[in-house]
């Protein structure tokens, strides 16, 4: 924030500015406010300075033209800038509220990327799959065994390749979704993700255990995703014996955080790749063993670092499985 | 002049091609109209050319060359004949903020369209049977008007920028 007076010099500036722009107090203070416009702009500067003195309407921010700011290194940023002009008694005096948006402008850059992923990747996913889909449907008897084979196998592919795109909306949907904190029970939400597990699989033994209630401050949407993940890792993960046993439960970590785990018995993994976890499309089985893409456990990563918290797993070859993850937790008053 | 026709807004021709297949799978004897951009689908139902036979139901892809779906849905809910005319918008984006701004501008249904071509056929059977033979339209000759702004809709929001 600065307050600058008709005749284009800096009189006051608080200190978000400064750090804003790099500079000290004094540096700026009397000097022409064109110090903190970029060059591109710096030479039309003062003419439409004197335009907007000339009739000073507000001007709101986030609805000027996204504008610029220059900082005391040269480096230019884009920013939104807002004006608003105060009488006083030895004239008018202008105050300008400056926003850097280069986060604003990732998001959207990376909103639309994401928007294009979403609706162009598809459109031509769907015509393989129909198409291949027809041409077995209407030709599948001018085809012998082999050929039928192939059309078969482009319609698995882009099956599968559907499957990935929904991961990778989801990844980054964890990162552009607004967080909206709420106290929320995670039994209850484990409770309910394995209660449709189960449902889809009534054949599977699995003894679930389940603490209840486990209060922490989180995102509903985004910490069920992180829940989901889990829980359905551990329940694919068991799916090849026939008594399985699926743990969620939390402990209070030593900082007053809460560390919540999800516990399993399936047949693990190998510490060494430990670290290749949580890394997007890792993949520690061949999908033949155990169905994924390999996003499930980045999307976990990504949504608990963005609460503030760590995820660790651990595990060992027929040893089960553990993934954790901390949160703050909800005091009980 | 086509009577009880569908009117398929696509510009994909492969998703054109696949959405007529399944109509023919399912046994929808309706004949389905095909224009391929916003601009096309204004003209096919705003110009007028005297007597011509308005279709029955329109499916409407978003993203479309030249005017977007969501503008051919606001301008076909703002004309005297074409307002009662059931919108299925038939799209692949499944962005919250479309499906939102699809139903403030009155269409009847979203329906996303799946990858899987058996599921689509399945869509695409579901809202034919829906739509054309279960689903009784506005009736023929009823002087109609479009209601008026929705309270809830944009124009009838009061402006209260300062």
């Amino acid at each position: 924030m600065a307050c600058v007076a008709a005749n284009d010099r800096i009189v006051l500036v608080n200190a978000q500015l400064e750090r804003l722009f790099g500079y000290r107090r004094e540096e700026l203070i009397d000097q022409p406010v064109e110090i903190l416009v970029p060059d591109a702009i710096g030479a039309r500067h003062p003419g439409l300075w004197a335009g907007y003195v000339a009739d000073p309407q507000p001007r709101l921010m986030g609805t000027g033209p996204e504008l610029a700011g220059r900082r005391r290194d040269g480096s230019v940023f884009p920013a939104d800038i807002s004006l608003c002009a105060i009488d006083i008694d030895d004239g008018l005096l202008l105050a300008i509220a400056v926003r850097d948006v280069t986060e604003r402008r990732r998001v959207t850059d990376l909103e639309a990327f994401t928007y294009s992923v979403a609706h162009d990747l598809r459109a031509p996913l769907r015509a393989l799959s129909g198409f291949s889909e027809a041409l077995l449907e209407d030709y599948g008897d001018a085809l012998d065994d082999e050929g039928r084979d192939f059309a078969q196998r482009i319609v698995e592919s882009s099956e599968q390749m559907a499957t990935l795109i929904e991961d990778l909306l989801r990844l980054s949907s964890g990162t552009l979704a607004d967080m909206q904190l709420r106290t929320i029970d995670l039994g209850a939400e484990a409770a309910e993700i394995a209660g449709e597990l189960q449902r889809h699989d009534p054949q599977r033994r699995v003894s679930l255990a389940i603490q209840r209630p486990v209060l922490a401050r989180a995102d509903p949407a985004l910490i069920r995703t992180v829940l989901q993940n889990l829980l359905e890792n551990a329940w694919k993960f068991t799916s090849g014996q026939g008594d399985a046993s699926i743990e969620f439960g939390a402990t209070k970590a030593g900082d007053g955080r809460l560390c919540c785990y999800v516990r399993d018995d399936g047949p693990g993994f190998d510490p060494a790749y430990n670290d290749k976890l949580f890394q997007p499309f890792q993949r520690l089985h061949t999908t033949q063993e155990f169905s994924g893409t390999g996003v499930g456990l980045a999307s976990v990563r990504q949504i608990v670092e963005r609460h503030g918290g760590r995820v660790r797993a651990e595990g060992a070859i027929g040893k089960g499985a553990a993934f954790y993850f901390t949160l703050e937790a909800e005091e009980l008053t | 002049m086509i009577d009880k026709h569908v009117l398929l807004v696509e510009d994909n021709p492969n998703d054109e091609a696949l959405t007529l297949r399944a109509f023919k799978k399912c046994n929808i004897a309706n004949e389905v109209v095909v224009v391929r951009d916003g601009a096309e689908a204004l003209a096919y139902l705003l110009d007028d050319y005297g007597d011509v036979m308005l279709p029955v139901l329109i499916l409407l892809d978003l993203k479309l060359p030249k005017v977007n779906g969501l503008e051919v849905l606001r301008q076909i809910r703002a004309d005297p004949r074409t307002w009662h005319i059931p919108v299925i918008v038939l799209t692949t984006s499944a962005q919250e903020d479309d499906v939102v701004a699809c139903y403030r501008l009155g269409a009847n249904a979203y329906v996303r369209k799946p990858i899987k071509f058996s599921a689509f056929a399945e869509a695409v059977r579901a809202i034919g049977v829906f739509w054309l033979l279960l689903s009784e339209p506005m009736p023929d000759g009823v002087p109609s008007a479009p209601p008026g702004p929705r309270p809830w809709s944009a124009a009838a929001t009061p402006d209260l920028t300062p």
